[in-house]
């Protein structure tokens, strides 16, 4: 075993133990396998690089290189698909720590030999790393590594390489982590790890990003791949999203988007931010009077889109209309308790607070707060019902905001 | 149907005049206003033709540090980390955390020179500034007071309306602006350099670059010109009108600036016997600003370049580097600012030659960086702009060169 910053620099020997040249970068290949295996080596002679393929070399370790040939084919280096260079594209580089859940910085790689060839094992993010870099030698044990079958490679790093790199790994993290990696890079790389990722994670991700960082993302991504995204996203998270670009923008995405969710998002487009209409979801749970409770619970199952909450049912006189009368509703709890046979306008409640599309957010925010509740339905002036607000859009205002948040971003 | 949709373009572009004006006007510090007002007393108009030259190069290299955080999403210390490697960074950051450190130094010398404007002892003030200004950031309230001071500093805007009620004669502060006049004495040359010095310091580089980029894909290179300019031309007009206030003044009543309540002076003209306390607010304002700005903006660049945890919202557990050297900083730079026996002109000149020397390194990577297609792509510099940019940075280059040698040749 030994370090990348070990190798760069040092002689390469033909079979005669004669110097012909020194190691000027390492090859790789970065594919599935866990651990990315050398293709070659970058060498120089004097001002010329060329390139030395993997077979071609006998060993490889803290005294260079040493050949199995004496005949050199003086080809100039070309990178193949998936191929990268470890000091130009991985040395000094960030990469994601996935079990850490954070972005690391590469001070170092370590390299060990395998039946398959020598192989990138481990990354050296310790100040250890930083010293041997500089010259200090006699430094003792060297820090923990990370194994680098634990984190992932930035294909933008590698411009001009067709690189394909899954994130597929970070669909494990909860969304709200992943939102803190996409925050902590630079906006190319915030895209490139939202679009790797699979849509419906992606979009789950998105919407716990902060709303300044969300504009930039969409402007660095492929604009059918921000469609499909924000398609996804609660339709009042997505509104917020679009607010925030300029009109072409804006423009270009919801033609993109699907009519049904485009429609939505537009709706909600013509309410102000801070009101409940700019809050609310058209995505609830909606169910007919003389529906039986266990038919109502069908009906939701059939449901074409993810209801944002479940746990209150809308009893409505229509289910057809747009904006149908809001009869009363039936919480989960209610309809567990009354039991499956019995008819939903027997079990809903017709008195409920309401907020209209005007009320401020503020106004949303003190009633579900005082009452309990778990979502507002927000009607219309004649009593239709045209979405409702969930806690979690007024959480923030709920709680005092701690003081991390208020900070500039740029330092936090 | 969009109601909400994008905001109006006039407060979008107001919104971009955002990190470059901020970072111009950081120049507009407690050594710039000392340098700017010794300049005006010392020599009257005759040096604001170099005035409109630094603006110039100023505008310029704000304006690659802007682009390169628009078109990379990435800060300074990243980029320099990543293109030139370990050492090149190590001494990068070295040289920026003594300039940075200096400036400091200086900063808290300001904070004194105000309280002894207003008859308080700057060994009491200085240690308790220095607290409170620990506390703020570390605590979070930062942002909140940041306005106070920023308001503070509005008090500058005295010396466009002292210098008007002065009466210059504006026509030989017209003549002075477009002919160049050069002097082969020493203090001359030393206030020309300072000037330099303090007008393009490298961490307004490093600012608006980690600003632009946090702003992301928002910001088009287009865009980030506006504001790169816009905030060097305003900062500069500014400090314009200080050299014309003291000119038309302290010049022409043949009196020497040795201490800040004679550089208050200047504002006699429109605040009579308030002109020291006007002078000290804004002392005050602009100090404190730049006291805890600096600090956070150095151990972020410096953090960054290693790759350590950083951000002000960490505990001292999480990121030990990067508070730790926050709190070290503002530590040495108060107690340096107070520490009987220490020649503070001498220190703050120290100061202004390192950041001098500190300069053309910046540059220089600035330049290679925003030249370079690998990093920059389609928007690197164009030839007739790099001509431009490598006359600026030469001549930097010599001026402090130049400075650096008559300094050392001062000592004997």
């Amino acid at each position: 075993m030994f370090f990348l910053s070990q190798v760069l620099g040092r002689p390469i020997r033909d079979m005669h133990g004669e110097r012909i040249a020194t190691v000027r970068d390492l090859i790789v290949r970065i594919d599935d396998k866990p651990y990315p295996t050398v293709t070659g080596l970058v060498a120089r002679q004097g001002r010329r690089q060329f390139f030395i393929k993997a077979s071609q070399i006998s060993s490889l370790d803290e005294s260079g290189a040493e050949l199995s040939t004496t005949r050199l084919n003086l080809e100039r280096f070309s990178r193949r698909e998936n191929e990268v260079l470890l000091s130009k594209h991985v040395l000094d580089r960030q990469l994601i720590d996935v079990d850490g859940r954070r972005v690391i910085r590469v001070n170092d790689l370590q390299l060990a030999p395998s039946p398959s060839g020598y192989r990138v094992i481990a990354v050296d993010v310790s100040p250890h790393g930083l010293l041997r870099r500089l010259g200090v030698r006699r430094l003792g044990t060297p820090g923990p590594l990370l194994d680098w079958a634990d984190v992932e490679y930035f294909a933008s790093d590698a411009p001009a390489v067709r690189l394909k790199v899954s994130h597929e790994r970070l669909s494990r993290l909860h969304p709200t982590d992943i939102a803190r990696l996409v925050e902590s890079v630079s906006y190319q790389k915030g895209a490139e790890i939202l679009e790797s990722l699979d849509v419906e994670t992606a979009a789950d991700a998105m919407e716990e990003v902060s709303d300044e960082r969300q504009a930039s993302l969409v402007g660095g991504m492929d604009e059918e791949r921000a469609a499909d995204i924000i398609e996804r996203m609660a339709p009042d998270d997505a509104a917020d999203l679009l607010a925030d670009l300029d009109e072409e923008k804006q423009r270009d995405l919801l033609r993109l988007m699907e009519a049904e969710a485009s429609l939505d998002v537009e709706e909600l487009l013509a309410y102000p931010e801070d009101s409940a209409g700019g809050l609310m979801t058209p995505n609830y749970v909606p169910a007919l009077p003389n529906m039986t409770v266990e038919q109502a619970i069908e009906h939701a199952r059939a449901l074409p889109y993810e209801p944002e909450l479940v746990y209150y049912f809308y009893v409505v006189d229509s289910l057809e209309e747009e904006q149908p009368v809001l009869l009363g509703i039936a919480s989960l709890r209610d309809m567990i308790f009354a039991g499956l046979s019995r008819r939903m306008d027997e079990v809903m409640t017709r008195e409920f607070y309401h907020a209209s599309s005007e009320t401020s957010s503020d106004e949303v925010a003190r009633v579900i707060g005082e009452y309990n509740l778990l979502a507002l339905p927000v009607l219309s002036e004649d009593g239709r019902l045209l979405g409702i607000v969930t806690v979690d859009d007024v959480m923030e205002r709920l709680l005092p905001v701690p003081w991390r948040q208020r900070l500039p971003r740029l330092f936090r | 149907m969009l109601r909400r949709g994008p905001r109006p373009r006039l407060l979008r572009y107001l919104a971009y005049l955002g990190p470059g004006l901020v970072a111009a006007n950081a120049g507009n510090d407690a050594g710039g206003i000392a340098t700017y007002s010794s300049i005006g007393a010392s020599y009257g108009y005759s040096l604001l033709w170099a005035l409109v030259l630094i603006t110039i190069s100023l505008a310029l290299v704000q304006e690659m540090a802007a682009r390169m955080g628009a078109v990379t999403g990435k800060g300074f210390s990243e980029l320099v980390r990543e293109q030139f490697g370990v050492r090149v960074t190590a001494f990068l950051m070295l040289t920026l955390l003594v300039a940075n450190g200096g400036l400091i130094v200086s900063e808290f010398v300001g904070i004194g020179a105000a309280a002894e404007l207003f008859g308080v002892s700057h060994y009491i003030v200085v240690p308790m500034m220095a607290l409170l200004v620990w506390w703020l950031v570390t605590r979070g309230s930062y942002e909140r007071v940041e306005k106070v001071f920023l308001a503070l500093t509005l008090v500058f805007f005295a010396y466009p309306v002292a210098a008007i009620l002065a009466h210059p004669d504006w026509l030989t502060v017209g003549k002075q602006l477009v002919s160049p006049s050069v002097r082969l004495s020493a203090n001359y040359l030393t206030l020309f350099i300072a000037m330099v010095g303090t007008t393009i310091t490298p961490y307004m580089q490093l600012y608006i670059q980690s600003a632009t980029a946090e702003k992301g894909a928002d910001t088009s290179p287009k865009e980030a010109k506006v504001d790169a300019y816009s905030g060097a031309i305003f900062s500069d007009v500014i400090a314009g009108f200080i050299i014309v206030a003291t000119g038309a003044t302290l010049f022409v009543a043949h009196e020497r600036i040795e201490t800040a309540a004679d550089a208050a002076r200047a504002l006699q003209p429109l605040a009579g016997r308030y002109a020291g306390i006007i002078f000290g607010i804004g002392l005050f304002g602009a100090s404190m600003l730049a006291a805890a700005v600096l600090p956070l903006a150095t151990s972020y660049t410096v953090t960054e370049a290693f790759g350590f945890e950083k951000g002000v919202s960490r505990t001292f557990r999480e990121a030990p580097v990067f508070l730790g050297l926050f709190t070290f900083l503002i530590f040495l730079g108060a107690v340096l600012a107070i520490l009987p026996g220490i020649n503070v002109i001498r220190l703050l000149v120290f100061t202004q030659v390192l950041n001098g020397l500190v300069l053309p390194i910046v540059l220089v990577s600035i330049l290679r960086l925003a030249s370079d297609p690998a990093v920059m792509g389609s928007h690197r510099n164009g030839p007739i702009y790099n001509a431009v940019a490598w006359v600026t940075v030469v001549g930097v280059a010599v001026l402090s060169s130049a400075y650096l040698v008559m300094t050392v040749l001062s000592w004997w």
